[in-house]
């Protein structure tokens, strides 16, 4: 579905990226973890456009969207939920819930959509008329998920959607991201809770500094070493 | 003094203060998709106004196809501010892309004076009737246009901004423009027409106020940056309501400070409560709760 | 020389002290749209000193200085925790304050038999120290340029020190700066005291080259030019506020090139020159790269 090949990305002369090249399969949950500043987060705006990769390809479905603006990469099925949510917050639930599906002409389809939003997230329901600005930092998350579903994304991309919410919570948000790819929705997720996305990833990625350096199967490396490497990074083990 | 001396100055302040208020929600919209200030606001109405006055002078052109061309003409230059001063500019470069308004403010004016020569120029007036007389007090029926046609334009953009797609979008980028990128907003497009939507209002307010004058000068570019900025940050920033509240609390406030004081007081008085405002109650007439969020918006100029 | 030229060379000194000043603060980081105040300040203070208290030249400049400074200080104790947008409204709003308190202020007494002072709108004329002690325009100019020199010179030495480099590090990032422990109102302040003085002495020198000033000298257009020389000229130096100045005024308006339309040229020109250098044509990296190029010269010749 997802397919990056040597993808430089760079903040005037840093580059946060030298040559990432990883791929999400149809229908399953790939997961990168990583350290903080690995470049998780620049991977994901490249991916959707927001930043510019200085060289490599992305291919969405065997489209080369390498480049291309944010608005043309979610017309092509592919939604983010940002890190740090980025919620509307002076707009209400219901609002950034239409502003989600803000590329959809079938606006009788859209309005559906909202209601099936409602009955996966019920609090968004109780809340719909407030202003998302207000909302906990769960429920402002669960926000961020179904803005970026109103979209009907082939491919969502999540980055830390577990970042700063209490263990409950990122139970509820990770039993959602099951359930989200059991209906056929590929998710391609950015995590440092190792513990839950070993759980729930087909496949997962190792990234550090810039670089991927390890690909595998949830159970091919121990759970503790694979923490050890994305809270701390080789380097610092090693060295 | 007398009830009536004040009843008739704040009935003009009213009046006066319409063309601020459409002063103040022009720029309230272009400050909030752009987060930045557009000096060039004031003469982009004057280069409309002048093209109007031009077609009026020359062409004999009626009232009404001077309101054409001084709205398309706000519209056009409008576009060419923004191409020039802030498509171009990143976040990083606020201050570069203000100043780069600047330079267009100073262009703008040469342009105009080659356009017409005369330091004052006729302007087709909207109704030459008496002055309505409401018991004692007086009542301009030109200026009771403006207010309506003020009204009437701040009703349509809280309808566009609150029941339209378009409106839907413009609000994403003014609350937060990443996420409306990563939903799929065409950012660009909407800063554009909002900018363009902004500089037509201009227009108008530029000639309804030069209509009321019967008259116009290059200086109408000056007096709408500073009228329109003060009443905007009066108002509080980044809403439609608050920069029609400044806009009107401006006018009558100079109504009432003129009469006593006279007008160099008057414009004091203006820039004083600014000043006091800012020190102290930087949210504006919005008041406190909008403050954090005003902070936020203005802090990146 | 003659004497157009050298009008126009002390033109471009005077206006230089409002873009230095205006250069400062934007160093600090804030935009301020009212450093014409001080300019204005300085201009009558140091006039009201040397006409009617008879002061000599130099105690009513540095008292010009002084006191701008010190009204830049009060104003900052108001208004240098605001930021961006407002910060620099308020600061327009109190030079359009001091402006019009100009318009209103009439200040007159006989000196020597003759009634002089501010006089309201129409400002304060004949101050004619330089014509009373015989100094030729061309040492005015010197004056004017030395004064420049020291501070620019002094401006230069700053930017070499620790004070210098907190108040990038406030301009760049004031969050990170004060993570690091720097105290960012306190560098601000600091600077806003600086800009003050060097606006209040650019003001001094203005009215007594020109023997007057009025309200209308100081007004908002002056403000966003001083601001607009900075950006133009480069804020990697000291010295790109004084090519900003040079370029407009010495290039343009003084050789006629685009009589009737240099606005129109130059407008356009300094809308694109910003796209392609938004800190200016001298801006950090070109002053990095010259600075590298004199360093290795230097070496060559040794």
């Amino acid at each position: 579905m997802l397919d990056i090949q040597d993808i430089v990305t760079a903040y005037g002369k840093i580059e946060a990226l030298k040559g990432v090249s990883l791929a999400a399969a149809e229908g399953r949950i790939t997961c990168l973890l990583g350290p903080n500043g690995a470049g998780k987060t620049t991977l994901m705006y490249s991916i959707a456009g927001v930043l510019k990769p200085r060289r490599g390809t992305i291919k969405l479905a065997g489209a080369d969207i390498t480049g291309q603006s944010p608005a043309s990469i979610v017309a092509r099925g592919l939604a983010l939920v940002p890190e740090n949510r980025l919620v509307f917050p002076q707009m209400s639930v219901a609002e950034n819930l239409e502003a989600g599906a803000y590329q959809r002409r079938d606006s009788a389809e859209v309005a559906a959509d909202i209601e099936r939003m409602y009955a996966r997230f019920p609090r968004l329901k109780e809340r719909h008329t407030q202003l998302a600005g207000t909302l906990s930092g769960g429920e402002q998350q669960m926000l961020a998920v179904a803005r970026a579903l109103m979209s009907r994304p082939r491919i969502l991309l999540m980055d830390e959607p577990s970042l700063g919410l209490a263990p409950l919570i990122v139970e509820e948000i990770f039993r959602i991201v099951g359930e989200l790819n059991k209906d056929g929705v590929t998710i391609f997720l950015v995590e440092q809770n190792v513990h839950m996305a070993l759980k729930v990833a087909h496949h997962f990625y190792l990234m550090e500094q810039g670089r991927v350096t390890f690909s595998g199967e949830p159970g091919k490396l121990a759970e503790d070493e694979v923490i050890q490497r994305a809270y701390l990074g080789t380097s610092r083990k090693t060295g | 003094m007398t009830a009536v001396d004040l009843a008739q100055n704040t009935l003009d302040g009213l009046m006066v203060g319409a063309s601020y208020a459409l002063l103040a929600v022009g720029f309230t919209l272009i400050f909030g998709v752009m987060r930045r200030l557009n000096l060039a606001y004031g003469p982009t109405i004057m280069a409309g106004v002048y093209l109007g006055t031009a077609a009026f002078i020359s062409l004999g052109a009626p009232t009404l196809v001077v309101l054409v061309v001084v709205i398309i003409g706000a519209a056009l230059v409008g576009l060419y501010v923004e191409r020039l001063c802030f498509r171009p500019f990143g976040e990083g470069a606020r201050a570069a892309s203000m100043v780069a308004s600047f330079a267009l403010w100073m262009q703008l004016e040469e342009a105009a004076t080659h356009l017409l020569p005369q330091h004052m120029n006729p302007f087709p007036p909207l109704l030459a009737t008496q002055p309505l007389e409401i018991g004692p007090l007086l009542l301009r029926a030109d200026h009771l246009v403006m207010l309506a046609a003020t009204l009437l334009i701040a009703g349509a953009v809280t309808y566009l901004l609150a029941r339209t797609k378009l409106g839907l979008a413009i609000r994403a980028v003014i609350d937060q423009p990443r996420a409306a990128a990563i939903v799929g907003i065409h950012v660009e497009r909407v800063m554009m027409l909002t900018f363009v939507l902004a500089s037509a209002i201009g227009g108008v307010a530029g000639f309804l106020i030069a209509a009321t004058d019967g008259q116009v000068t290059h200086m109408i570019g000056m007096w709408a940056t500073t009228k329109g900025l003060v009443a905007m940050m009066l108002g509080g920033l980044g809403s439609v309501k608050g920069a029609i509240a400044g806009g009107l609390l401006l006018g009558i406030l100079e109504a009432h400070a003129q009469w006593f004081l006279g007008p160099q007081v008057r414009d004091m008085v203006a820039w004083g409560l600014l000043f006091v405002l800012l020190a102290f109650w930087p949210g504006g007439l919005m008041g406190a709760k909008a403050l954090d969020r005003t902070m936020a918006v203005g802090r990146r100029v | 020389m003659d004497g157009y030229l050298i009008t126009v060379l002390s033109n471009i000194g005077m206006i230089s002290f409002v873009a230095l000043s205006a250069y400062i603060l934007l160093l600090s980081g804030q935009i301020s749209f009212g450093q014409q105040a001080y300019f204005g300040i300085g201009a009558y203070t140091a006039g009201i000193a040397t006409v009617m208290w008879q002061w000599p030249l130099a105690g009513a400049l540095v008292l010009g200085a002084l006191v701008a400074s010190a009204a830049a200080g009060l104003v900052g104790l108001a208004t240098l925790r605001l930021s961006g947008i407002y910060f620099a409204m308020a600061t327009l709003a109190f030079a359009e304050i001091m402006r019009i308190a100009a318009e209103l202020l009439v200040y007159r007494r006989e000196i020597g038999g003759i009634e002089t002072g501010p006089d309201g709108i129409d400002g304060f004329r004949d101050i004619r120290y330089f014509f009373a002690n015989d100094v030729s325009p061309l040492q005015t100019c010197l004056i004017v340029y030395v004064l420049l020199g020291m501070v620019v010179a002094a401006l230069f030495m700053a930017e070499r020190t620790r004070a210098g480099r907190m108040l990038r590090q406030v301009g760049e990032d004031p969050l990170l700066a004060e993570v690091h422990g720097i105290d960012v109102m306190r560098v601000r302040m600091a600077a806003a005291l600086v800009a003050g003085a060097v606006a209040g002495l650019g003001g001094g020198l203005y009215a007594h080259l020109m023997t007057y000033v009025e309200p209308k000298s100081f007004d908002i257009m002056l403000g966003v030019h001083a601001l607009a020389y900075g950006l133009i000229g480069g804020l990697g130096t000291a010295l790109g506020p004084l090519l900003g100045v040079l370029i407009d005024i010495g290039l343009l308006e003084s050789t006629r090139i685009f009589r009737g339309y240099r606005m129109i040229v130059f407008g356009g020109l300094v809308a694109v020159l910003l796209i392609v250098r938004p800190r200016g044509l001298l801006d950090e990296n070109a002053v990095g790269r010259i600075r590298h190029y004199l360093r290795r010269r230097g070496h060559a010749g040794d």
